[in-house]
């Protein structure tokens, strides 16, 4: 069931993003430039590190999967409820940036390279502010269980208890799927593809497919984390989770459609200067509401 | 049964992503087999039911040993292991240093008096609450002193690496 919801919604994933950049609705549109891929001749480069160019795109899809084992769909509907699972979210996370660099080394191609360094370049600047903003979502749960989180925010919402935790986490996210406007690791147009570039045919496909779950995943931590997870009337638990992540992603899209591709410096400034500040403040801020309620 | 062979096949990878450390020229390759090597001993804390300590350990290591990764390639002269560099030196030494270090972890490891086997291992979530006890209670001064140590590290080097301005 959860690995089902996890494959529809990486494929509605697919589905709104050729919306948001082509500006075409298609809901067969993935299965048919999906298969052409699968059709087309999948060549390797030259002098790869072939160990490092062919695992890249299934570690994507792997840390995605992972990540995803631990967030709930609904009370009793996940994978693994680890006591540790908002901690395993980050550890999951992580590898995307391995694979990443990886994927940008493996082929031995100047675009990939300059691609992959500049993620993991950008990595204390968005991984900061996934770390912290979920302390305080910790903080408030008292604990590290993804089910404990979603039934601590029975009376108010994370994204209403604090807002500007919210505002982080969902910029980082986008930054950790390389969404517009931080899409700086694939850069279209200046990098020709980035860490894509030398992939072609079937592993661009797997690439391709891990990158829509992980949009799918972050989405989903957004919901469990921010959006009261399952929480809310009528509707079964896990419809309200799915109804919230599409909903999630859906404006993750849209925002990219709208905002020019940010420069890496002012990416790794903004993150440094302002984001981990902010995210501490946000963790005083939910202390001290904490304490004042206690 | 289990948890033995677990353990014992992450530790047996642990081991094994180390030789690869030094057995290739790239340094990339280099520092992603270190961080598989620690990864596999987040494996090993995992296989032992400590779980808090294998996911902690796991994720630190992607990080920071992809960090490293970026300062091995501005730093080496040879990144790509292209011109058959070699990654050892003083090879007498090390050797002699490196069965030394074996040697004495190993007596620590027999000799050191380890107290009872714990039968009972707390459940995960008891874990988590009581390191964070140990770390804001008994060790907190150990942490906040190391905490505050690596930060003035930190700030030295940026400030020994940035160029004066005449």
């Amino acid at each position: 069931m959860i690995f089902l919801v996890l494959a529809a919604g990486a494929y509605f994933v697919a589905v709104l993003e050729r919306w948001a950049t082509k500006g075409r609705f298609s809901l067969k549109g993935p299965v048919v430039s999906g298969l052409a891929l699968l059709g087309r001749e999948s060549l390797v480069p030259r002098k790869l590190d072939r160990i490092f160019f062919e695992a890249a795109p299934p570690l994507v899809l792997v840390s995605a999967v992972l990540a995803a084992a631990v967030l709930p769909l609904a009370p009793g509907l996940v994978v693994a409820d680890l006591a540790t699972g908002a901690l395993f979210v980050n550890a999951a996370l992580a590898y995307v940036m391995v694979a990443l660099l990886m994927a940008g080394w493996g082929p031995d191609g100047a675009y990939a390279m300059v691609a992959g360094f500049r993620f993991l370049g950008q990595l204390v600047a968005y991984s900061m502010l996934i770390v912290m903003p979920i302390t305080a979502v910790a903080m408030r749960a008292e604990s590290l269980v993804t089910t404990v989180v979603v039934t601590s925010q029975a009376t108010l919402w994370n994204a209403a208890y604090q807002p500007l935790g919210f505002v982080l986490y969902f910029l980082a996210a986008m930054a950790v799927a390389f969404l517009p406007p931080f899409d700086l690791p694939v850069a279209p147009g200046e990098l020709a593809g980035g860490v894509e570039a030398e992939y072609t045919g079937w592993r661009l496909a797997a690439m391709r497919l891990g990158r829509a779950t992980l949009v799918f995943t972050l989405a989903l931590s957004v919901t469990v984390f921010y959006l009261g997870g399952w929480l809310g009337p009528v509707l079964p638990p896990w419809a309200w989770t799915v109804l919230k992540t599409l909903v999630v992603t859906a404006v993750m899209l849209w925002l990219g459609r709208y905002v020019p591709r940010l420069r890496e410096a002012d990416v790794l400034a903004w993150g440094w200067k302002y984001g981990i500040p902010l995210a501490l403040l946000n963790i005083f801020y939910v202390g001290v509401v904490l304490l004042g309620a206690a | 049964m289990a948890q033995a062979v677990f353990t014992g096949s992450f530790g047996v990878a642990a081991i094994w992503f180390g030789v690869v450390v030094f057995r290739t020229s790239s340094m990339v390759r280099s520092a992603l087999a270190l961080l598989f090597s620690q990864a596999a001993i987040g494996g090993m804390f995992l296989a032992m039911e400590t779980e808090f300590l294998g996911v902690l350990q796991i994720m630190m290591m992607a990080t920071e040993m992809a960090i490293m990764a970026i300062f091995m390639v501005m730093y080496m002269m040879d990144p790509g292991g292209l011109s058959e560099m070699d990654m050892t030196h003083q090879k007498r030494a090390s050797l002699a240093a490196g069965v030394l270090g074996a040697f004495g972890a190993l007596a620590v490891a027999l000799l050191a008096g380890w107290g009872p086997v714990e039968v009972q291992v707390p459940a995960a979530t008891a874990q988590v609450h009581d390191l964070g006890i140990e770390i804001m209670e008994r060790s907190m001064l150990i942490f906040e002193t190391t905490g505050v140590t690596i930060l003035t590290a930190m700030i030295a080097a940026t400030a020994i690496a940035i160029q004066r301005r005449h």
